[in-house]
């Protein structure tokens, strides 16, 4: 296997607080992701997952346990060291307008590698770059507010990635936003994945969107549950339902079928995947 | 009011006075205005006034749109030329018009209209900045000029970056308001109705909300700041970089010539009162 690019080792993690006894919100958490690899993690509100996504540049250390990125521990008073880790996994939050610095697209994909101290001909070839592996070239004047929440969401994006991480960390980024821009966001991060090998790691509530991706981590109340591919993952419904994750329609069918001794593909999700395993199944006898 | 108003507007173009450097127009901006502070005398206004509608029809701003922008502020001339006339008895000024304790002297009418003149061209100049630069470059242009302080301890970068980020919230906070306005009316808050500290107590269930989440935002905002590696103005470069270019250094004879003749206007012509 290759050397993992982030590490996480027995992290335990509590929200402090002053009047209130601290809230314990990770929970022995061990996981590793290895370069170029597309995750989702997928929890119900409260399950740990964005408090998870926060450790993974530093912006929140372990109160025990570790955390490594390309081998350098995120709990560290050195300001390089930060800076080394934040270069190389970026990050995107839920909502696009708190997240985006300049009113102009261009300016705000290069706000990164601005703060890197590039020289401003590196800086344009990666703002150009960004944008253009975004599909967003053409928008590169355009005024911020004049976006779509989607397309803003794809700047977030494009930041990141002007920075040339390894590994891009997505806490809900279509949460707020409508079904067409989710699926361009999501094939837009496949894209990034599959041509640019940039590590993606996705944060979701929805089963829907987890399983476009090739490794699935279900967190609940601060401890990983279950880790695999989607199919092995989402074969498993009592688990998830344990987890509190709503299991779509088809899904539920399908395991209450598997476990009357219907050879129906395990881990299936969609409508259509479930009729036309029904329709081989009939075909077949 | 938002209707007439032009300060502050970008009006995208091509013309020479677009395509200068930012540098040069703030700066060339601020020394107009100067100028104009000195100004004294008609004759002055007057070539002033000429010069000013020259850079107008140079930056082909329909000279109606420009002018427009003046109409807000006329009543507020109005009010202030009344005052410097009733009010304005420098010591052997001569009286002109007496009635009752109202004595108007010929001093304070020269300068109710002479302070009337320059406010209008005031705006005028400032108008003329904004109508051809947009918000970016003046930030650009102003982090620029400002550099220099940096050495005697002003964020000159910070400043900037303050600028801009304001820039980017107006639209999205203007929006939310507006979100906040409709759900409040659907509860059934009357907006626009009475007096007017009727009206102001009316604002604090939108301001409310408004702020709270500006907060939240502010909140947000830095955390994904901190998260693209910023660490303050220190260490920073710029993707754009300003270059003066032979149109600016043309653009400085011409201020400088300007300048020159405002400044001969002004001590041969004198104040007229």
């Amino acid at each position: 296997m290759l050397k993992p690019l982030v590490e996480f080792r027995n992290v335990f993690f509590s929200y402090q607080s002053a009047s209130a006894k601290p809230v314990e919100a990770l929970r022995g958490i061990s996981l590793q992701i290895g370069q170029g690899e597309f995750i989702s993690i997928i929890g119900q509100n409260g399950s740990g997952k964005s408090t998870l996504a926060r450790h993974f540049n530093g912006l929140l250390t372990p109160t025990s346990g570790e955390v490594l990125v390309a081998g350098l521990s995120t709990a560290t008073s050195d300001r390089k060291q930060l800076l080394e880790i934040r270069k190389r996994v970026g990050m995107v939050f839920q909502n696009p307008d708190n997240q985006l610095i300049s009113s102009i697209v261009e300016e705000d994909v290069a706000f990164g590698p601005e703060n890197l101290g590039l020289p401003p001909r590196e800086i344009r070839k990666r703002v150009n770059h960004a944008l253009a592996a975004l599909n967003m070239f053409k928008y590169r004047r355009e005024l911020i507010c004049h976006l779509s929440e989607g397309q803003k969401q794809l700047v977030a994006i494009a930041g990141a990635l002007a920075m040339k991480p390894d590994c891009i960390v997505l806490d809900e980024p279509t949460a707020q936003l409508d079904p067409g821009s989710r699926k361009q966001v999501l094939e837009s991060l496949k894209r990034l994945n599959r041509e640019e090998g940039i590590a993606i790691v996705f944060i979701t509530h929805l089963m829907s969107e987890a399983v476009n991706f090739d490794r699935v981590v279900v967190m609940d109340r601060g401890e990983i549950k279950m880790d695999g591919p989607p199919g092995e993952v989402f074969s498993q419904v009592e688990l998830l339902e344990e987890a509190g994750l709503d299991i779509p329609v088809a899904t539920r069918l399908a395991a209450e079928l598997r476990e009357r001794g219907y050879p129906v593909a395990p881990g299936t999700l969609h409508v259509e995947e479930l009729v036309n395993s029904l329709c081989q199944l009939r075909s077949s006898t | 009011m938002t209707r007439n108003l032009t300060l502050g507007i970008y009006l995208p173009g091509k013309t020479a006075l677009h395509c200068l450097d930012p540098r040069t127009k703030i700066a060339g901006a601020s020394g107009l205005i100067l100028l104009l502070i000195l100004t004294n005398n008609y004759a002055a206004y007057a070539s002033f006034a000429a010069f000013t509608i020259a850079l107008i029809l140079a930056a082909k701003i329909p000279l109606r749109f420009a002018l427009k922008g003046l109409r807000p502020m006329l009543p507020f001339l109005a009010i202030m030329w009344v005052f410097q006339l009733l009010f304005q008895k420098p010591p052997g000024a001569a009286v002109i018009f007496s009635w009752g304790i109202i004595n108007i002297t010929d001093a304070g009418l020269h300068i109710g209209t002479l302070m009337s003149i320059r406010v209008l061209l005031l705006f005028l100049v400032t108008t003329i900045l904004t109508l051809t630069t947009s918000t970016v470059e003046l930030t650009d242009g102003a982090e620029a000029l400002l550099r220099p302080l940096q050495k005697i301890g002003l964020p000159a970068q910070e400043l900037a970056l303050t600028m801009v980020i304001t820039l980017r919230f107006v639209p999205t906070l203007a929006e939310e308001a507006e979100k906040i306005i409709k759900a409040q009316t659907a509860r059934g808050v009357d907006f626009g109705r009475g007096n007017f500290i009727r009206r102001t107590f009316q604002l604090f269930p939108v301001l409310l909300p408004l702020f709270i989440n500006a907060f939240k935002r502010a909140d947000e905002l830095i955390t994904a700041m901190e998260s693209r590696c910023y660490t303050g103005g220190a260490g920073r470069t710029k993707m754009k970089v300003l270059r003066m270019g032979r149109s600016d250094y043309l653009a400085w004879v011409v201020f400088a010539v300007f300048a020159a003749i405002q400044v001969v206007l002004m001590i041969k012509v004198g104040r007229p009162y």
